[in-house]
């Protein structure tokens, strides 16, 4: 089943007088479970299309359909939801909530859907930290564990919530390639045991390798 | 609560902010509830030094009075005469929000100095038992008070100051009184081997319509008033009969006189029979006497008998002083009393004590609203930096609250979180604000701070500054902080709302 489907989608940005076309017609599709890269050079449109799919940017033209659910009607509060519920962010700069420590922001999903009780949520929690080795730092904020640390916190929080696509945007810019190499390793992990899609987005050759299918993009369109 | 921790963690995390913050929100709460506790004490000083100990709450004019500020006229200036009090009477007793009233009269009076010039002194007419039982407002500084029925003057401490002034070498005393060297004036200290002392006053009615009258009044005590003894220490006390003689009014005496049968026989007569009744033949006759009949001690008795049975609401006035029971709002009950008069027909119409008083209730009032502009003013202020600190703050916290919306926050939850830290900072800044005003108001209150200058007084409502606070200005103070806490943050909110995921991705 196809939990992404583009067809003919398009992406402008207003640039003082001039248009910026980031993306100009991009169709493709993403079945669940698959573990995706798009390509691309500095700015060929990997981001903005990595946006789009993650509900946080809408198509300026075109169809784009998150787990079976037009996306480009949508009101904000029906695409927060959807990102709550079905996808998960692990973003360039990690983004931690520098007030919670690394249980408060692995719950911190968890608790916004209100559904499920304080046990849960901790139990819950605690595994995904203890997936990622971080259960001795467990109560440490932010500001106390390295970017490697960090990063995997934010794979665990991206994962809490079982959604159906998770989206990493140059997990691994900011590390290094040791560290970089055991975070792919990691949501290589997730993405066979949660049977989760994961769709990153890289310009960097040494972790093309760790896709099973890679998307090329370039000026906004895809490339062969 | 999520949005509490997180709140709760973010003002202990951006101290020097959030400390920015309490300090203006302590300030502005401190502020608010002193300045509520000095208009209070502004308002209750006024109700009592004024409404209470002089002017009662609404005053009745005669509906022929054009100018309203009669309590204060311009020297010279004369006040409408009232006549048929006892109608008037008998709509205010039925009147179920009047708790008392006091008929008076009120004019200026001309003394003249040993050279003939002319100087005005104010004159308030009253039945002095019952003016102090509907004001209680003065006190004896030398002789006494006048007695029920007595005639006389209680000349006050400003006027009799004026009077050595103006007269020269004349000090006033009362009489059956000694020199009181204690209570001179400096100047009048300085000259006291020349001093000459009076214990009586000449006192010519003056009015715009020219009718002059004098009288002759004892002295009977020296009074200053126990309030606001620089305004109303103008306004000496005169019985009525002799206030009313002073301007020509309607004496109670002159309306109790009775005219006999012979009396009036001889005012019908027809003028040409008038001569005829003067004849030398009829005119004088012989009588036996008696001596017991012209017993002169019997004729006093008697005199005093007749001083003493007068009802002196049978003459005129031009005032009447209404104080009204708890809970009637002022204007209701000035306009139920002008309908109740209107349908009784008689000629008064009812103003407030701040019409009555013209120019010093401007005054107080202007002094009442320039305090309560500078507390709003500090109110605005606090809103604006507030809300200029605030916005700062949500900018700066786009990646984390971008980071939120992207992982599924809705914008409800971000508005919360930014709430919840101002209201937090507001309970415990601004509540520690006010306990600090309460604490405040009542150190000054307990300072018992007096002023004599006449601007300060209005401000302080009364001779001493005594702000205070009732649980409904404690209320307000709570409202003003929780309304500040609000206005300030909607802006904000609005900011933080707007931020987007992409703006949290695009910033890095």
């Amino acid at each position: 089943m196809n939990i992404v489907e583009m067809k003919n989608i398009k992406k402008n940005y207003p640039l003082g007088e001039t248009v910026v076309h980031a993306v100009r017609g991009v169709s493709f599709d993403v079945q669940e479970g698959e573990f995706l890269s798009i390509i691309g050079p500095s700015g060929s449109g990997k981001t903005t299309l990595l946006n789009m799919i993650g509900c946080i940017d809408i198509p300026s033209e075109g169809s784009m359909k998150i787990a079976g659910k037009e996306i480009t009607t949508m009101k904000d509060k029906e695409l927060t939801d959807l990102r709550l519920y079905k996808i998960g962010f692990i973003f360039q700069t990690f983004n931690l909530i520098p007030v919670l420590n690394v249980k408060e922001n692995v719950e911190f999903p968890l608790l916004l859907m209100k559904k499920y009780s304080k046990k849960e949520i901790s139990e819950r929690a605690s595994q995904l930290i203890d997936a990622v080795g971080l259960t001795e730092h467990i109560n440490h904020k932010p500001s106390e564990l390295s970017g490697g640390q960090r990063q995997r916190v934010a794979i665990a929080r991206a994962l809490v919530t079982k959604p159906g696509i998770v989206l990493a945007d140059e997990p691994t810019a900011n590390l290094d390639s040791e560290t970089g190499g055991y975070i792919l390793e990691l949501m290589k992990e997730m993405n066979e045991k949660e049977k989760t899609t994961f769709i990153f987005s890289t310009h960097d050759p040494d972790v093309i390798k760790y896709a099973k299918r890679i998307v090329r993009i370039k000026d906004g369109l895809l490339a062969e | 609560m999520l949005s509490l921790k997180i709140a709760w963690r973010n003002i202990y995390r951006h101290k020097g902010k959030s400390l920015v913050i309490g300090v203006i929100l302590f300030l502005g709460a401190w502020i608010m509830t002193v300045g509520n506790g000095i208009i209070s004490g502004l308002n209750e000083g006024l109700k009592e030094n004024i409404v209470n100990r002089f002017t009662g709450d609404i005053v009745l004019i005669s509906d022929k009075q054009v100018k309203k500020d009669v309590l204060f006229p311009m020297m010279g200036e004369s006040i409408e005469v009232i006549s048929g009090y006892p109608a008037i009477k008998d709509v205010l007793t039925q009147q179920p929000y009047v708790d008392k009233f006091l008929p008076a009269a009120q004019g200026a009076a001309m003394v003249l100095s040993d050279a003939g010039e002319p100087d005005l002194y104010f004159l308030l007419g009253v039945d002095f038992a019952q003016y102090q039982k509907m004001f209680d407002n003065v006190e004896t500084v030398e002789g006494r008070l006048l007695k029920p029925g007595e005639r006389g003057l209680l000349l006050t401490t400003v006027n009799r100051k004026m009077l050595y002034d103006y007269l020269t070498n004349y000090w006033v005393i009362p009489e059956n009184c000694t020199l009181a060297t204690a209570n001179l004036t400096p100047e009048a200290k300085a000259n006291i081997q020349r001093l000459q002392v009076r214990d009586k006053l000449v006192f010519m009615g003056f009015s715009d319509k020219n009718t002059t009258l004098d009288i002759l009044s004892p002295v009977k005590g020296v009074i200053k008033y126990k309030s606001f003894n620089k305004f109303w220490g103008f306004f000496n006390i005169i019985d009525l009969e002799s206030f009313r003689e002073c301007f020509g009014y309607v004496t109670a005496a002159d309306s109790s006189a009775q005219v006999d049968d012979e009396k009036k026989a001889l005012l019908a007569m027809d003028e040409s029979n008038l001569e005829g009744s003067f004849s030398m033949d009829g005119l004088v006759s012989e009588m036996k006497t008696d001596d017991s009949i012209f017993d002169s001690s019997s004729i006093q008795k008697e005199t005093e008998k007749q001083q003493i049975a007068i009802d002196t609401d049978k003459g005129s006035f031009n005032l009447v002083y209404i104080k009204l029971k708890p809970g009637v709002p002022l204007d209701v009950a000035v306009k139920k009393l002008n309908k109740a008069l209107n349908d009784a027909h008689v000629n008064v119409q009812a103003i407030t004590w701040k019409q009555g008083l013209g120019q010093i209730a401007d005054m107080a009032m202007l002094m009442k609203g320039a305090l309560f502009v500078f507390v709003t003013f500090i109110f605005f202020v606090a809103i604006i930096v507030i809300m200029n600190t605030l916005s700062m703050a949500a900018l700066e916290r786009i990646p984390e609250i971008g980071m939120m919306r992207a992982v599924g926050a809705k914008k409800s939850f971000i508005s919360s979180m930014f709430l919840y830290e101002t209201a937090m900072l507001s309970f415990v800044f601004g509540g520690i604000g006010i306990i600090s005003g309460i604490v405040t108001v009542k150190i000054l209150a307990l300072m018992n701070i007096t002023t004599a200058n006449e601007m300060l007084q209005l401000f302080f409502g009364g001779d001493k500054f005594q702000p205070l606070l009732s649980m409904s200005d404690i209320i307000l103070g709570i409202v003003q902080l929780a309304v500040v806490t609000l206005i300030a943050t909607i802006y904000p909110m609005i900011v933080a709302r707007r931020i987007t995921p992409l703006e949290a991705i695009a910033r890095d």
